[in-house]
């Protein structure tokens, strides 16, 4: 409304001074004249003008792109502005050229400009939207190649004037007219993939590929021409400042393409080399769903080194963003290795300690390491859980599965009958709740900023600072006994290496007493250990690590001194079998 | 064949109608755009944006989910994390690569994990909790550490104007 009233109040303004300078010279050519020496004559005449572009250019929106919409609209208004001051700064550089043609055809340039931007949008919102008509498509192409021969016609002229005349602010506007040439072919291009994809009945993966590769290509040609510019304007002129914007926003995208496609490559290359397909087990584990698409995997998926199970559709259109598992955030150019061994193993039974770190398999296994660095193994899930981040069941779980190849590639040395031995092994404190399978109300309340979340958070930690803790004891008392059982030939000490009950049974082993305090003082590190947890939770959430590590020494000293003990209960008998053979040969002789 | 991203956000309104969780409606403005919804958010209780139903409208990029969706408030809001004219700034709405040393933080950020429900219930929680570190509003993070009651006011008085009672 209020532009309708300007453009009926600009109308009547410049019919009067038209019609003052008629009636005042009564010939055309004379009243030209007259208006044109006017100042104030010319200034009604430069806003009808202005007015007129606004009306042409609400005439061609409507022609060409119906109603706006609201982003459409607000992105034109944001660029308009950078457009609009960057010309001003041209002027600056310009000033001697300064006159109105050389207004006129700037605003023709803004103008032209404007569309390219809406062209751009709405070739973008085909991907949006659910039906594209015919009249989507009539609009689109014929626009663009109005927009294209423009450009070219434009090109041309500013190069013949160059040429002929010798630089000028055509060499502006050369540049600029080339610049737009290369979003129309970059628009067409755009066009062309988004058409073949909505006309054809499956998703198409390849279509973010080409995408990649055409930004790549349309930013080095950009980065080109913008360089070339800033070095004939330097040469001619001096620096223009107008056009370091759009020239740093123009390499960083070209610099953000090249590292994309670089990267994806890469991600998208391990992905179909490394990681193996998910098997249908698999699949029915994790849902069936891929957490990307929301839809149902029947498809082609793979499954990353996390165990995270995603189509490979969506993996690559993700990696080509990010080459991080989605879920958990692995970097995948990081950590490029992957279990194979883990394809053969059958699906995990029920797990009997709802307990992740020992999920599927018997405890004993991941301890069966009898040396003492095994408590560094022992250590390890909360190393490796560390980096992933601790905020959610799946990132929890993620940890102690990829853990459990490792534990079972390390060959078992010799095995030793369980039997004897299980029996008096307390039992691994048991977590509070099954970490393995969190609720969502337990996920939502270690989520967000809040205390009660962080709290939660801190909870879980423990929970798991707790397990890791039981496993340190058990791994102890399994090393400790493995040690004992293969070293001892007194065989009635065998069966009973933990005296549960009263005193060290056989009074002739000062070594068994020794042991015997060092392990029970272990089997009560489950309390201390809970304790220390306690501590460390308030320590704040991030330092899983350090409890472990500071536990892991204990657990190495306590198990030196056990160490030292039994070595020197060996040289002792073997110095007593040494003496003894001796005196039998001695004898013997 | 449709895009991944609108089949993406049909089966998140179908989830969201179906399992509407507490305090959130959501949905597309007009069922012909599926990438520019509405949400009505409600106050979380016990603070002082309680009782309050606020209009936000959440507009996603073609390439949804892997870039994040924009969220803007459309009635009044004063709050830290809140620009003045609506837009919402928090961790989740922003992709990791947006900063450089987002790697530490980078859990909390935008993933195609993430999810409309996730977002919202995200904004609810900054209500309750904002993070006066984060400089959208410089003066509201200044009020909310130094003059508690007068922002609780300034709250109150937003809650009384959405919901269309005098203030
Ligand atoms: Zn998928
Ligand atoms: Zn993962």
């Amino acid at each position: 409304m209020r532009t309708l009233s300007i453009s009926v109040l600009s109308l009547a303004l410049t019919s009067i001074v038209v019609a003052n300078a008629y009636y005042q010279k009564k010939q055309f050519y004379p009243s030209v004249v007259y208006i044109t020496k006017s100042n104030p004559s010319m200034a009604v005449i430069y806003i009808q003008a202005f007015i007129c572009v606004w009306i042409s250019g609400k005439i061609i929106k409507k022609i060409f792109f119906g109603q706006l919409r609201t982003t459409e609209f607000e992105h034109l208004m944001e660029r308009s502005w950078y457009a609009i001051t960057e010309t001003c700064l041209a002027f600056t550089v310009f000033r001697d050229d300064f006159n109105p043609k050389f207004v006129a055809l700037f605003t023709l340039l803004l103008f032209l400009k404007s569309f390219h931007w809406l062209a751009e949008d709405r070739v973008d919102y085909m991907e949006r939207s659910p039906v594209i008509s015919w009249l989507f498509h009539s609009r689109v192409l014929s626009l663009l190649l109005l927009l294209g021969s423009l450009d070219l016609h434009f090109i041309q002229h500013a190069y013949l004037s160059t040429v002929s005349k010798g630089a000028s602010v055509q060499l502006v506007f050369g540049f600029e007219y080339a610049i737009l040439i290369t979003v129309v072919i970059n628009i067409a291009i755009k066009y062309g993939l988004h058409s073949v994809d909505l006309n054809s009945e499956t998703p198409w993966d390849n279509k973010a590929v080409f995408l990649l590769y055409t930004e790549l290509v349309m930013g080095f040609i950009k980065v080109i021409l913008y360089v070339a510019f800033v070095a004939i304007m330097v040469r001619i002129y001096t620096l223009p400042l107008f056009a370091f914007r759009p020239m740093y926003y123009t390499i960083r995208n070209f610099k953000k393409a090249f590292s994309d496609v670089i990267l994806s490559r890469r991600a998208i290359h391990n992905m179909n080399t490394l990681y193996p397909d998910a098997t249908p087990e698999e699949l029915q584990a994790a849902d069936n769903v891929c957490i990307i698409c929301r839809e149902e995997m029947t498809t082609a998926s793979k499954k990353l080194p996390c165990n995270h199970i995603f189509h490979t559709s969506c993996l690559r259109s993700w990696f080509q963003r990010q080459q991080t598992c989605p879920t958990c955030r692995l970097n995948i150019l990081r950590n490029p290795a992957t279990v194979p061994p883990q394809r053969q193993r059958p699906p995990n039974p029920p797990n009997p300690f709802g307990n992740p770190f020992f999920a599927g398999q018997n405890p004993f296994q991941m301890f069966n390491q009898p040396n003492a660095n095994g408590a560094e193994q022992a250590a390890a899930p909360g190393e490796q859980g560390r980096p992933a981040g601790l905020a959610g069941a799946e990132r929890q779980a993620a940890p102690a599965t990829t853990h459990q190849p490792q534990a079972a590639h390390a060959p078992p040395p010799f095995l030793f009958p369980p039997f004897p031995f299980l029996p008096f092994l307390p039992p691994p404190p048991m977590p509070p709740h099954n970490l393995a399978a969190l609720s969502p109300e337990e996920l939502l309340r270690m989520e967000g900023s809040e205390r009660e979340n962080v709290e939660a958070r801190i909870q879980c930690l423990r929970n798991i600072q707790m397990l890791l803790d039981a496993a340190v004891v058990m791994m102890q008392q399994y090393s400790t006994t493995a040690i004992l059982s293969a070293q001892m030939p007194a065989p009635h000490a065998a069966p009973n290496p933990f005296p549960a009950t009263g005193p060290p049974a056989s009074a002739d082993s000062p070594k068994v007493a020794k042991v015997a305090p060092t392990t029970s003082g272990s089997a009560q590190a489950a309390p201390t250990t809970g304790h220390s947890g306690a501590n460390s939770g308030a320590q704040a959430s991030s330092t899983i690590d350090k409890p472990g590590t500071s536990k892991e020494e204990e657990g190495r000293g306590e198990e030196s001194t056990t160490e030292a003990g039994i070595e020197e209960e060996i040289r002792r008998r073997r110095l007593q079998k040494f003496v003894q053979a001796q005196t039998h040969a001695g004898g013997q002789d | 064949m449709a895009g991944s991203a609108l089949r993406r956000l049909m089966a998140e309104y179908k989830q969201l109608t179906l399992n509407p969780p507490e305090g959130i409606i959501a949905g597309p403005i007009n069922e012909e755009n599926f990438f520019e919804w509405e949400a009505l958010i409600t106050g979380p209780e016990g603070t002082c944006f309680e009782g309050g139903v606020f209009p936000a409208k959440l507009v996603f990029p073609p390439d949804y989910p892997l870039s994040p969706p924009k969220m803007q408030f459309t009635c009044e809001m004063f709050h830290p994390n809140i620009y003045s004219d609506g837009r919402v700034c928090i961790s989740i709405l922003h992709a990791p690569g947006d900063d450089p040393m987002g790697y530490e933080s980078s859990a909390e950020r935008w993933s195609p994990v993430q999810s409309v429900e996730k977002i919202l219930l995200s904004v609810i929680s900054m209500l309750a909790e904002p993070n006066d570190e984060s400089g959208a509003n410089v003066d509201a993070a200044k009020m909310w550490r130094e003059n508690r009651e007068e922002f609780d006011r300034i709250a109150e008085k937003i809650v009384r104007r959405t919901l269309g009672i005098p203030t």
